[in-house]
């Protein structure tokens, strides 16, 4: 099973036909999710990039360098023969409950994304619950003009889209049930 | 022609490219404040101010055009489409010539600064990005990303002058007030320092992750650190790093007012300005701008003296 590509195969057919395109221009992407729960549970559950078991797709998670800057892992998704997503911490900070990693190796037909960096961040909300934002700068998939459709601008925003939207959602049911 | 010296009541603006809205904000920097948003199709993040035309130029790659519309926003704009991947521009605006960057073609359109009509094309290392002109007028260059070098050129005679190795794809090309030539170098984490004249590196700097550009304010150089949110602050006689500056999101574009009292700095992901004080170095300010601003290139401008 393949999450990702399900995931944004029933994205595309949502997205009107696109205009003719020319050379790749960097797409940004940020999706936020409140929570009731507290910004150190919220964080407790995040924050360590040796463990994505909280986001849907994500079978195993294996690396090397704990949370220091330069820690890698190994995401496995769907189950143990699904296909592997290759990713570095770049900055980590418990105080700020923030870090940010890059992409170093996916096959686009899993995530249509070429040069991907991201940042999750946690932020207390007045009441005491939690702000969770997980945002993304990325080229779509295909890097020379004219992409074909799964490669293309529209593509690559919907496929981080979605796949933000599955793992804040799925985050937040695991800490407020 | 317009002269635009600064004066009493003249107000510095910055002309921001926001790729992701396709626009353009005009930016009050005296007010500190957006006062005109204009429509440029084609998702625009190169741009280069006109001082002798009182015009801003902004490239368009997904258009592939080059615009030139008036400062002070009083009349139209001009377009010109070119055949490839336009991407940076600078102006030399006393011979009025402006170049623009073919990132697919690896070469530099020479166009009519006036009449917005095709001169001459310069041959260029592998995916030309960032261009600049001297401030004595003398040297074009180019930051040739993917040949890891700059192409020099004499700007009067537009013949080749050097070819010079830089650190790994160098984007964003600043001139220092005294002629020596920088390149943001996005791989290799540096800036490298190059000698117009002679084409000889002077040295190099270490910056944050992913530098993009480089701007110059009393005696010091500022560098954009894209994957950072910082801006890495260095003195240009010594070339050691002397602050690191936390900025927004994202941080690309940027460019110092003509006193030097302020740089000013694009935040990608955060849709702002920053504006950094140039004696203190702490930010002293942050503007909202449209979506995905890039400002890639000189993007201040004085303003003519107001009435």
């Amino acid at each position: 099973m393949r999450p990702f590509r399900i995931l944004c195969a029933a994205l595309l057919l949502l997205l009107p036909s696109m205009a003719l395109a020319h050379g790749p221009v960097r797409q940004k992407v940020s999706v936020a999710v409140d929570v009731a729960a507290s910004p150190a549970e919220a964080w407790a559950v995040i924050g360590d990039f040796q463990d994505m078991s909280w986001l849907p797709p994500v079978f195993d998670t294996t690396g090397e360098g704990g949370n220091e800057p330069g820690a890698t892992r190994l995401l496995t998704l769907g189950d143990s023969d699904g296909p592997v997503v290759a990713e570095t911490l770049r900055r980590y900070s418990a105080d700020k409950m923030s870090y940010s990693y890059l992409i170093t190796d996916v096959d686009v037909a899993v995530l249509p994304v070429t040069n991907y960096s991201s940042t999750l961040t946690v932020t207390p909300n007045d009441g005491g619950g939690a702000h969770i934002e997980w945002k993304g700068a990325f080229y779509r998939g295909y890097p020379n003009n004219d992409p074909p459709a799964e490669l293309n601008d529209e593509a690559a925003v919907a496929a981080v889209t979605g796949l933000y939207e599955t793992g804040l959602a799925a985050l937040a049911e695991k800490l407020d049930q | 022609m317009v002269l635009l010296a600064a004066g009493p009541g003249a107000a510095d603006m910055a002309f921001v490219t926001n790729q992701s809205s396709s626009d353009l904000s005009v930016i009050d920097l005296g007010e500190g404040t957006e006062i005109r948003r204009i429509d440029v199709p084609g998702n625009p993040a190169g741009v280069a101010i006109d001082h002798v035309g009182a015009a801003v130029f902004t490239v368009s790659p997904e258009t592939a055009t080059v615009t030139r519309a008036p400062l002070t926003g009083a009349g139209a704009a001009t377009s010109l489409l070119l055949a490839g991947q336009p991407i940076g521009v600078a102006v030399d605006s006393p011979r009025r010539r402006a170049f623009v960057s073919d990132w697919d073609n690896a070469r530099i359109w020479v166009i009519d600064a006036d009449r917005m009509q095709l001169l001459d094309e310069l041959p260029t290392g592998g995916a030309p990005a960032g261009l600049a002109v001297s401030p004595d007028g003398r040297w074009l260059a180019c930051a040739d990303r993917d040949a890891d070098q700059v192409s020099i050129f004499d700007a009067e005679t537009l013949a080749l002058a050097h070819r010079t190795a830089t650190g790994t794809r160098p984007f964003g090309i600043t001139f220092d007030p005294q002629g020596r030539l920088y390149t943001a170098d996005v791989g290799s984490d540096t800036v490298s320092v190059i000698d117009p004249q002679t084409g000889a590196v002077l040295g190099q700097t270490p910056t944050g992750a992913r530098p993009y550009a480089v701007a110059f304010a009393g005696g010091r150089g500022f560098v954009t650190n894209q994957y950072d949110d910082t801006v890495t602050v260095f003195d240009t006689e010594t070339r050691l790093p002397a602050a690191l500056i936390e900025v927004g999101e994202y941080p690309e574009g940027i460019d110092a007012a003509p006193d030097g009292r302020h740089v000013y700095v694009a935040n990608w992901f955060s849709n702002s300005v920053s504006v950094i004080d140039t004696e203190t170095l702490q930010v002293v300010g942050a503007i909202a701008t449209g979506d995905g601003p890039r400002a890639f290139g000189r993007f201040v401008a004085a303003m003519p003296a107001k009435e």
